[in-house]
């Protein structure tokens, strides 16, 4: 599960990144966004259980 | 052991699983009181630091139905009121409570407590057996209420083809079930018996339109009821408990020995009847109190349902070490005194669906004149049924309700078709002591 957390913690950097670079162009941003809110819920499912 | 929607969360061993949920409602706990004004005002006192051990929780005053509506009554931002907790530029769609016990209640979400909402019900589709082979077939209007716009995009997302059944007579429905060879439904336990119903009006055995999952909503589901819709379908039936204001929160797996709470995206409380302080311990009655741990658009703390179940183990032949509910009586509002007697018209249900076929719909009423309550059951006979035969049966509910509940009633009967019909929520018992 470790692996599967840091991966999602460098998919949402890209999506950050993506949206950031983004900031004029609806299209990119709003998907990048929806990339963040699936980031939400990935985090929400895959909890350190310590 | 059964496959699992998410093999990591549905089998943690409870001790973490409390400290995951513990975690969330802190977080959830601060998040609410910095953006919702209900939260705002109502935990004043009390700062997420003071819940130190998951006992801390209960200190966490109980949020209730009136507050929210309370809470929408002029009171800005149109129409969510207090009880936003983002942006209303964020909000992506509308919904509303079905009024039934006063006001409706607007419930904003955004795209993101809507995907949330949609991935813990990929977890009750998938605890029902709903898998990407299933046709499932939405015999319901879709329109501002929730039911069953969650199972829609949920069985989406689970993989499965979806139907959606608006707008069509239940003629119309039958019909269509037959043309695209539909495998899976969802439905208020009423309707779905309401469309075999009207399958065997038009002459088709509802056994032969390939039915091989349901899944039920809106209604308690008693036991005969389950067995009633299995029969009848020839398919294997799903219980699942949820509304507007919490979401969809746990559902029966295939051992059928109770609805699994789906964890961590909830925290559910049973609380003694008495005093809402404790626990109830494994085999007793309590009021179901919940948080939807990751919704943000509508933070609802610690909301009382009113709904009460008997608590259930964490185990299950299944392998998920989820809480459950064994059996949902009722809501706190139906269990009434009736002369004295403690009743629920959950246990007339289950007369009828166990020991009554022939009763295709029914309603109960009770009365008070001067000081002496007064039952009254009216009852619809299968249409096909002779005078005589209908009049024995009268006479034999009589004397089965009276054995069942310790409370005498008068059988009416009903001409065919007179009785309310309910896509949704059924209305079947009237208390209308002190309404006259």
């Amino acid at each position: 599960m470790d692996e599967i957390r840091k991966e999602i913690e460098n998919i949402e950097k890209s999506a950050e990144k993506l949206k950031s670079l983004a900031a004029d162009n609806n299209a990119i941003k709003k998907n990048a966004e929806i990339l963040l809110t699936f980031i939400y819920i990935l985090k929400f499912i895959t909890p350190a259980a310590e | 052991m059964a496959e699992f929607w998410n093999a990591y969360t549905e089998t943690l061993p409870r001790e973490k699983l409390q400290n995951i949920e513990f975690s969330y409602f802190k977080n959830l706990f601060s998040f609410a009181k910095s953006n919702s004004a209900l939260c705002k005002d109502k935990f004043k006192g009390i700062d997420a630091g003071d819940i130190k051990t998951f006992e801390d929780i209960k200190k966490v005053p109980f949020t209730y139905k009136e507050e929210l509506r309370k809470w929408q009554e002029n009171v800005e931002p149109f129409p969510y009121g207090g009880l936003l907790g983002v942006d209303i530029e964020k909000v992506s769609t509308f919904r509303q409570t079905s009024g039934t016990t006063g006001r409706p209640v607007y419930v904003p979400e955004t795209y993101e407590s809507w995907q949330w909402r949609i991935e813990s019900w990929c977890h009750i589709l998938y605890m029902a057996g709903f898998r990407p082979k299933h046709r499932v077939f939405l015999p319901f209007g879709y329109n501002v209420y929730v039911a069953f716009w969650e199972a829609h995009y949920a069985a989406e997302k689970v993989g499965c083809e979806v139907i959606p059944g608006g707008a069509l007579s239940t003629e119309g429905r039958v019909n269509k079930i037959i043309e695209l060879k539909a495998n899976a439904m969802c439905g208020t336990p009423t309707y779905l018996l309401n469309i075999a119903q009207e399958a065997t009006s038009m002459g088709i055995d509802p056994k032969s339109l390939g039915i091989e999952r349901a899944l039920g909503a809106g209604e308690p589901l008693p036991e005969a009821t389950r067995k009633r819709i299995e029969a009848t379908y020839g398919c294997k039936m799903f219980d699942h408990i949820g509304s507007t204001e919490t979401c969809g929160f746990a559902c029966t797996c295939e051992a059928q020995q109770g609805l699994h709470i789906v964890e961590p995206f909830f925290l559910v409380e049973l609380l003694d009847r008495e005093t809402l302080s404790k626990e109830v311990a494994e085999g007793e009655l309590g009021v179901i109190v919940i948080t939807p741990l990751g919704r943000r658009s509508f933070p609802v703390i610690r909301f009382n349902t009113n709904d009460v179940a008997v608590k259930g183990p964490s185990t299950c032949e299944c392998g998920r070490t989820s809480l459950k509910l064994m059996e949902i009586v009722g809501r706190v509002d139906d269990i009434t005194k009736i002369r004295g007697v403690l009743f629920s018209p959950k246990t007339v249900e289950q007369l009828i669906r166990a020991e009554f076929p022939e009763i295709v719909e029914y309603e109960l009423v009770v009365t008070r004149e001067d000081i002496m309550d007064k039952v009254t059951l009216r009852m619809e006979a299968d249409a096909k049924l002779g005078k005589d035969e209908v009049a024995e049966i009268a006479k034999r509910l009589a004397e089965r309700h009276k054995i069942k509940t310790n409370l005498s009633c008068k059988v009416t009967i009903e001409p065919p078709g007179t009785l309310p019909r309910y896509d949704l929520k059924a209305k079947r018992f009237k208390d209308m002591r002190g309404k006259h």
